[in-house]
């Protein structure tokens, strides 16, 4: 299955977290929203102007910016 | 157990760890947790063959749309604004004629001082300031709806591009616009914003949100010397300051606060309608501030001002002064103890001015005898509001950024800095406004 960063979905499209890569309290931040291997997500809209994105995960809705996201593999599905 | 024990025997642990699922220990407590989650859930919750698009999802359809939503919140802050000024009118003429009112009763009572002290000092001077309770309740009552139906996540959400340009955080959006009502309650609120060199930045520039208690002077001087251009003149001081705001941020995040921003990755909680209970709970937690500042210090300078006044000792310290505003077009006494005056508390200019012109009957009439006893052109009168927006925010919002910064070396920085910019910006528009006039 390809590989993409989160940061790279488009609205609508959506994944399973293959990784969470990144180092230090970012990287605790994405594991304590839930943003852990195996999840799916979805990537719901794109904010105004490009940036944050909103996602879909867990039943719930988070907003995390590009440059966060890009922290995150995920195998689309 | 020694700590180099402990810390040995935490590092073997992280090491088998790793060897083990080759992964750090973070990730492998995350997933454990939420593996453990999971399980729970499919042993417990039956959910429906196909999930129901929610309510929630639909009104985020079109509030945070790719297209309009920039528009919807600016349209929603305007309408914020025009509630807040809108509805409080009405309220504010009735605070001012009560207060009229009593000021007229008590100036009757004998000996002369004691009813001069109770009318122009106590009413006079008090009334003046509560006017400002229903604009202030009103533009707390307003974000305090917005915060709890959950559309402030979402402004967050659409102004974290443009916030986190400037070195800031899509959170550091609802502390300032909190300042157009009063930064005291503002700077508090920043307590949301988990990176310190966010926070201190947005505390830093809170001040140039020009709060509920300058409005009375932009209305006092736009009101005699920009009769056809009163709103345009209000609103320039209102951008000015967001212009200052903007600069400062830049400049601290490159400066003394350089480093990260902090992490955007919070949740967009599902729309609720607020409680009665809740909103009024959150506006009067913000509001009392600015009720109790006029309760105690407010109070306590309104007398102070009407005692120096009665004996004379204020036209000296006015004179001591005046000549640090010379360069700034309005070097008068008068100007001068209303400047000092308004250190203490910025409504307290007017109010200065009322006292020193005793003359003069209601704001509209004041702003003229001021200009013709003062020899005021709209130019010095367009300065000395800039010079009264962006020098030392007041006595009350000083103490609040010592205690949320706990010391006092951010509070000195902010007195020192913003009378700076005052004074330059000041001068800059009476020095090159004066080669065109």
């Amino acid at each position: 299955m390809p590989t993409k960063l989160l940061s790279e979905l488009k609205p609508g499209e959506k994944g399973k977290i293959a990784r969470v890569r990144g180092g230090g309290s970012i990287h605790r931040r994405l594991l304590d929203m839930g943003l852990v291997s195996g999840s799916e997500v979805n990537v719901v809209r794109v904010a105004p102007l490009g940036d944050p994105m909103q996602v879909r995960i867990k039943g719930y809705h988070l907003t995390l910016r590009k440059e966060e996201a890009a922290n995150i593999q995920v195998e689309v599905t | 157990m020694s700590w180099e024990e402990i810390l040995e025997a935490q590092q073997r642990s992280l090491a088998h760890l790793r060897s083990v699922y080759r992964e750090d220990a973070e990730t492998v407590i995350a997933d454990a947790r939420y593996g453990f989650i999971s399980g729970l859930m499919k042993e417990t919750l039956r959910k429906p063959a196909i999930e129901r698009r929610s309510i929630s999802d639909s009104i985020d359809k079109v509030l945070v749309n790719r297209w309009l939503g920039l528009f919807i919140f600016l349209a929603l802050l305007y309408g914020v604004f025009q509630f807040t000024f809108t509805a409080s009118v009405p309220l504010m003429d009735w605070i001012d004629e009560g207060f009229g009112w009593l000021a007229d009763e008590a100036g009757s009572i004998s000996p002369a001082w004691l009813g001069s002290f109770i009318g122009d000092g106590i009413f006079g001077g008090v009334g003046s300031v509560l006017m400002f309770v229903p604009p202030i309740f009103l533009l707390f009552l307003a974000l305090a709806f917005l915060e709890d139906c959950g559309y402030l996540a979402r402004a967050a959400f659409v102004m974290d591009r443009l916030m986190h340009r400037i070195g800031l955080h899509g959170r550091s959006f609802i502390p300032l616009v909190l300042g157009f009502g009063c930064n005291v309650p503002a700077i508090m609120a920043t307590r949301t914003i988990e990176n310190p060199k966010d926070r201190l930045t947005t505390i830093l520039i809170n001040p140039f949100m020009s709060c509920g208690a300058r409005l009375p002077i932009y209305i006092l001087f736009a009101g005699a010397f920009f009769t056809s251009h009163q709103g345009l003149v209000v609103f320039s001081m209102y951008a000015i300051g967001i212009i200052l705001a903007t600069i400062m941020a830049l400049v601290l995040r490159k400066t003394l606060l350089r480093g990260p921003s902090g992490h955007f990755v919070m949740e967009l909680p599902p729309y609720r309608l607020p409680t009665i209970t809740g909103l009024l709970m959150h506006t009067w937690e913000r509001g009392k501030v600015f009720l109790i500042r006029a309760g105690t210090i407010i109070f306590a300078i309104v007398v102070l001002v009407w005692l120096l006044d009665y004996t004379g000792a204020l036209e000296p310290i006015g004179r001591a002064i005046a000549p640090v505003f010379s360069p700034l077009g309005f070097g008068q006494w008068q100007a001068a103890v209303a400047l000092v005056f308004g250190f203490l508390a910025k409504e307290v200019v007017v109010g200065t001015f009322g006292t020193l012109f005793a003359g003069a009957e209601g704001l509209g009439d004041l702003g003229d005898v001021v200009g013709l006893e003062l020899a005021w052109t709209p130019l010095i009168a367009f300065g000395f509001m800039a010079f009264c927006l962006i020098y030392v925010p007041c006595v009350a919002t000083i103490a609040i950024i010592r205690r949320e910064t706990n010391s006092w070396r951010w509070p000195a920085f902010t007195v020192g800095y913003t009378i700076a910019i005052g004074w330059i910006v000041a001068m800059l528009i009476y020095q090159i406004g004066s080669l065109f006039t």
